[in-house]
């Protein structure tokens, strides 16, 4: 498993403070993937699509948040998956290869292997993954094919203002706290995101869970239930095995002479 | 010499065999999916295809397992002393030489809690497994039909093989009830004296 400090990990830096809500990284991403876009509705915000789509990897979402030095505070928040060392869509897959791990650390997806369970939904605790017409696994995968080949991700290479920067993980907790964060959204979360957020407020006030974590009872499964089912079955054939060798098969004769 | 007696009609061998099949596939294709046993899942042509078989597998069950109830159920669910007595010895497992087991009707206690297990498991793997399959957006909903799921799946994997042990080399002489439906007068005399006193040939 990668660790947070790993040197080759790779991760998006997100700055809301300057951020204008272009869009820009929406569109970008749908041009890359080439994702068709989805019929929305107005919902009383400049927000759109309203939230993550099986054709929407990455959203801003328009939080309007006012204060007192600000009475029209507009929080944009670029969000997509974050790219967890410690994946709960990872752990509970049960197809292997469908979510992966490539070596920059991002949780990419193979749309061939996926066998369309939906219970990364379930595992995940951000909410991220979504799924298309064909019943497939559709979410940001870190622009995996560009970033293998020295490409930055579309997202971010098209940002014109730097609320999107990619990098190496490291260097970009450092630079973030260079610039007066002190504290990065995803720094230690579930091992270390690879989607970090430099925030002036409470995450709460982003809209961000303070205390993600993997739903506890995807854990209990991982770490119970799944080594149980293996003991329970190797103990029964292992126990069947002893009493036979030890106290053989069942004698009943006794029963009848007495009756 | 060496009349028989007839202990399960062609319906019931027949129900046993699909449930017996349906269910080791589903344990085996249930074991590739927890531990994403790319081996196994090639054996049945991929993971998409073994994700069918097991859904698929999965219905084949819980129709087999409801239709065992006419067989099995209210016998399974009448105990008296006889088989709180079974219970405290144990059945007569625990011990190497013969024994004297409390008298049993055509199944005995051991059997009749057995049954009543997998029916519970298999009610709550069945319905869980329904909910996994065709109820999406409801997180709660899928992440605890995912933990009954794999509890029931845990009853099934230490009950099975010890099943499959009772009724083969534990009790020489009873697979032949999952082939035949018969057994010799003589040994159901021994092993079921009170159904066989019910049917009049003890």
């Amino acid at each position: 498993m990668t660790t947070p400090s790993k040197k080759d990990r790779k991760a998006i830096l997100v700055t809301p403070e300057i951020c204008i809500g272009c869009r820009g990284c929406q569109t970008a991403c749908k041009s890359w993937n080439q994702l068709p876009g989805q019929k929305t509705k107005n919902s009383g915000t400049m927000q759109n699509p309203p939230d993550l789509m099986p054709s929407s990897y990455n959203i801003i979402r328009y939080s309007e948040v006012p204060s007192e030095a600000n009475p029209v505070r507009w929080l944009f928040v670029s969000r997509r998956c974050m790219h967890c060392d410690d994946a709960g869509c990872m752990k509970i897959c049960p197809a292997p290869g469908a979510l992966y791990r490539t070596k920059e650390g991002a949780v990419a997806f193979d749309r061939e292997k996926c066998i369309g369970c939906k219970l990364c939904v379930a595992g995940c605790p951000f909410d991220v993954p979504r799924y298309d017409k064909d019943g497939k696994v559709a979410k940001c995968h870190l622009c995996y094919d560009r970033i293998a080949e020295g490409l930055q991700p579309a997202c971010t290479k098209t940002c014109p203002t730097g609320a999107l920067k990619f990098g190496d993980r490291d260097k970009l907790i450092e630079s973030a706290k260079q610039a007066g964060y002190s504290k990065i959204y995803g720094e230690a979360d579930l091992g270390g995101l690879g989607s970090l957020f430099a925030f002036k407020d409470a995450p709460k006030v982003y809209g961000m869970n303070e205390n993600p974590a993997i739903p506890e009872s995807v854990i209990f499964w991982h770490n119970v239930l799944r080594p149980l089912a293996v003991i329970g079955l190797g103990g029964a054939v292992v126990g069947a095995l002893i009493h036979y060798a030890a106290i053989g098969p069942h004698k009943d004769e006794e029963e009848v002479k007495k009756s | 010499m060496n009349e028989m007696v007839r202990k399960a009609s062609t319906e019931e061998i027949v129900n046993h065999w699909i449930m017996a099949v349906s269910c080791i596939l589903l344990i085996i294709t249930g074991y590739a999916f927890l531990f994403q046993l790319k081996a196994l899942g090639g054996l049945f042509g991929g993971f998409n295809v073994m994700r069918a078989v097991h859904n698929w597998s999965g219905v084949v069950f819980i129709v087999s397992l409801v239709a065992t109830m006419f067989n099995y159920l209210h016998e399974s669910l009448s105990m008296g002393a006889d088989d709180w007595n079974w219970i405290k010895m144990g059945g007569g497992y625990l011990s190497k030489g013969p024994v004297k087991a409390p008298p049993m009707g055509k199944l005995n206690t051991g059997q009749k809690l057995y049954y009543l297990m997998i029916l519970v498991a298999g009610i709550l793997i069945a319905v869980s497994g329904f909910s996994i399959w065709f109820i999406q957006g409801n997180r709660a909903l899928t992440q605890a039909s995912h933990l009954v799921h794999n509890l029931a799946f845990i009853l099934f994997v230490v009950g099975v093989p010890a099943h499959i042990y009772l009724g083969t080399l534990a009790n020489p002489g009873t697979f032949r009830i999952m082939v035949y439906g018969t057994v010799p007068v003589e040994f159901a005399r021994k092993k079921y004296p009170k159904w066989m006193k019910e049917i009049g040939k003890l």
